[in-house]
């Protein structure tokens, strides 16, 4: 064996250990965050966290059911809006890509994108609450929405440029009209990624603080009105993680535990209402 | 050897243009009905563009444009006021890389297209599957594993499904862009068999590289060098006694 094969395979151990070791430093953050919330929130958590409003300080117990479901509702209002719009977004800059508009729109979604999410919220603040004089569920949807737009916009058209330019001339070819290719051969088939891509922007909305500190603000209060405060998980974490309090600290632990868990089962819900037909199958035939 | 005289396509002047590339120079070429028409010719010639023209498939890369007449049963199909998608469903085509729809079984691969046109009922789709499996010769290997996925198919099976697939829609007139060249010999042979009997139905137009297949297979072989049609005639004429001797060259192997 002469000394510059051994070199090379020299080289090639080293940078081989050197991308494993990559890995599992990029890895150890996220079990560590994993660990500290599951050890701190899963022992703070009980029934009652998802039952019960606040109870003031020093009264033992309460909850923080109208933080979760102020939560689902303004993800939910912004996602409704939001969610069409970025696909169709997407799928516009995937399949026109050269046109002019197409250029301008790629720019300002990069540009969005860039926006720190403080500045979407004082956007949302002098958008809709200044006008209306209040806070309000709705402002905090809006600027969730604003989140959720860019982001969705282009793991969209990332997703559909991976198809590739001869399938859609094969279903060209057939005679079939350029929105059928784009809905059954582009949209269809890569459904499952592209609910991921959604999936994605839904869990960095429903984890944001700063768009929600001054515009759906927050309260202790279980409210269904859109157009006054509401509460949302990561405000209430904030609010409690930097009380004096220790019961209350240790339910900071526990919402941050229950968000978590919301986009982590949020996201495997998705995939697995996804993957259903496949699994259907699976059974029926005993091939995918 | 083809005798029919009667006219299916002909092609009147065409240019096509990618940008600023001239690519193909004004061909103007006659198919008569029920025959093979091979187009040879070295990489780069514009013969892939011109088969791409003819569907209009061409257009739909951005940038790209074509102008000539393209007459097909008498009517200019190259004409701004005339859907390239009602088009496509008169003038099949099948590609270079077998490509059935991924996510798609072999029976709904064979039948998209008349579903996506509105065919609904079961019955009528199965029928169809059938008969355009067997014109493709492909029924009898895949008939117990109709919803297995069209990907799970060899090279050979695929490329004949999708040729099951074109059918499908009914067309009068198949496109194959170097159907053969992805596949081996026994796949290619098998493709060049069914081309033949093919013939009896539909015309069928042919980009090549293999000379050996042209000379098989074809009924009229054109020649094509940077975008023009160098020679055209009867294969039988062009292989055995080619009247310009760049033709010659190609042929023997002297050029290309």
């Amino acid at each position: 064996m002469n000394s510059s094969f051994k070199f090379r395979k020299f080289k090639n151990i080293f940078f081989m250990s050197l991308f494993a070791l990559s890995s599992l430093f990029v890895l150890i953050p996220l079990f560590l965050i994993f660990k500290y919330v599951f050890m701190m929130g899963a022992t703070s958590l009980n029934f009652d966290f998802f039952t019960q409003l606040p109870m003031p300080v020093g009264e033992d117990g309460g909850g923080m059911k109208h933080a979760i479901w102020g939560t689902l509702t303004m993800v939910g209002i912004a996602a409704s809006v939001a969610v069409p719009l970025g696909l169709f977004c997407g799928i516009y800059l995937s399949e026109f890509d050269k046109s002019p508009l197409a250029n301008a729109l790629r720019f300002c979604i990069d540009l969005l994108t860039g926006v720190p999410s403080i500045v979407i919220g004082i956007f949302a603040y002098i958008l809709v609450v200044v006008p209306f004089k209040s806070f309000s569920a709705l402002a905090g949807s809006f600027a969730l929405g604003i989140i959720i737009l860019p982001i969705l916009t282009r793991s969209t058209e990332e997703i559909l440029k991976l198809v590739p330019a001869h399938m859609k001339e094969a279903a060209l070819a057939l005679g079939m009209p350029r929105w059928k290719v784009i809905y059954y051969i582009v949209v269809r088939s890569n459904l499952s990624a592209l609910i991921t891509g959604m999936m994605l922007a839904l869990s960095r909305a429903a984890g944001e603080t700063a768009p929600l500190l001054f515009t759906a603000f927050g309260t202790r209060f279980l409210s269904f009105d859109l157009q006054s405060p509401m509460a949302s998980l990561p405000v209430q974490i904030y609010t409690y993680a930097i009380s004096p309090f220790d019961d209350w600290q240790r339910q900071a632990w526990a919402g941050a535990f229950v968000l978590i868990i919301l986009v982590l089962g949020l996201n495997l819900l998705s995939r697995c209402l996804i993957n259903y037909k496949a699994i259907i199958d699976f059974f029926k035939k005993g091939s995918p | 050897m083809n005798t029919n005289t009667e006219t299916d396509l002909e092609v009147k002047n065409l240019h096509a243009w990618f940008g600023q590339f001239h690519a193909v120079k004004g061909i103007s070429v006659v198919y008569p009905k029920q025959s093979i028409n091979a187009i040879i010719g070295p990489s780069g010639c514009g013969k892939s563009t011109f088969i791409r023209c003819l569907n209009r498939i061409h257009e739909e890369v951005p940038g790209a444009r074509s102008e000539g007449e393209i007459i097909l049963k008498g009517v200019n199909i190259n004409a701004p006021n005339i859907d390239p998608v009602s088009i496509r469903r008169q003038i099949g085509m099948v590609f270079q890389k077998p490509n059935p729809f991924p996510s798609l079984s072999i029976f709904e691969n064979t039948i998209i297209g008349l579903k996506l046109q509105g065919v609904r009922q079961k019955a009528k789709l199965m029928e169809a599957a059938e008969t355009c499996l067997r014109k493709a010769a492909l029924w009898d290997e895949v008939k117990d594993k109709l919803h297995q996925q069209g990907t799970s198919l060899s090279g050979g099976q695929q490329q004949r499904l999708c040729i099951a697939r074109a059918l499908a829609v009914n067309p009068s007139v198949l496109l194959m862009d170097e159907p053969t060249s992805a596949l081996d010999p026994i796949a290619s042979a098998k493709i060049e068999d069914l081309m033949s009997d093919l013939k009896k139905e539909f015309t069928v137009v042919v980009v090549t590289h293999n000379m050996q297949q042209a000379a098989r297979i074809a009924d009229y072989t054109s020649f094509y060098i940077l975008g023009e049609m160098i020679e055209h005639g009867l294969s039988s004429e062009i292989f055995t006694n080619p009247k310009v001797p760049q033709t010659e060259d190609y042929i023997t192997g002297r050029f290309g």
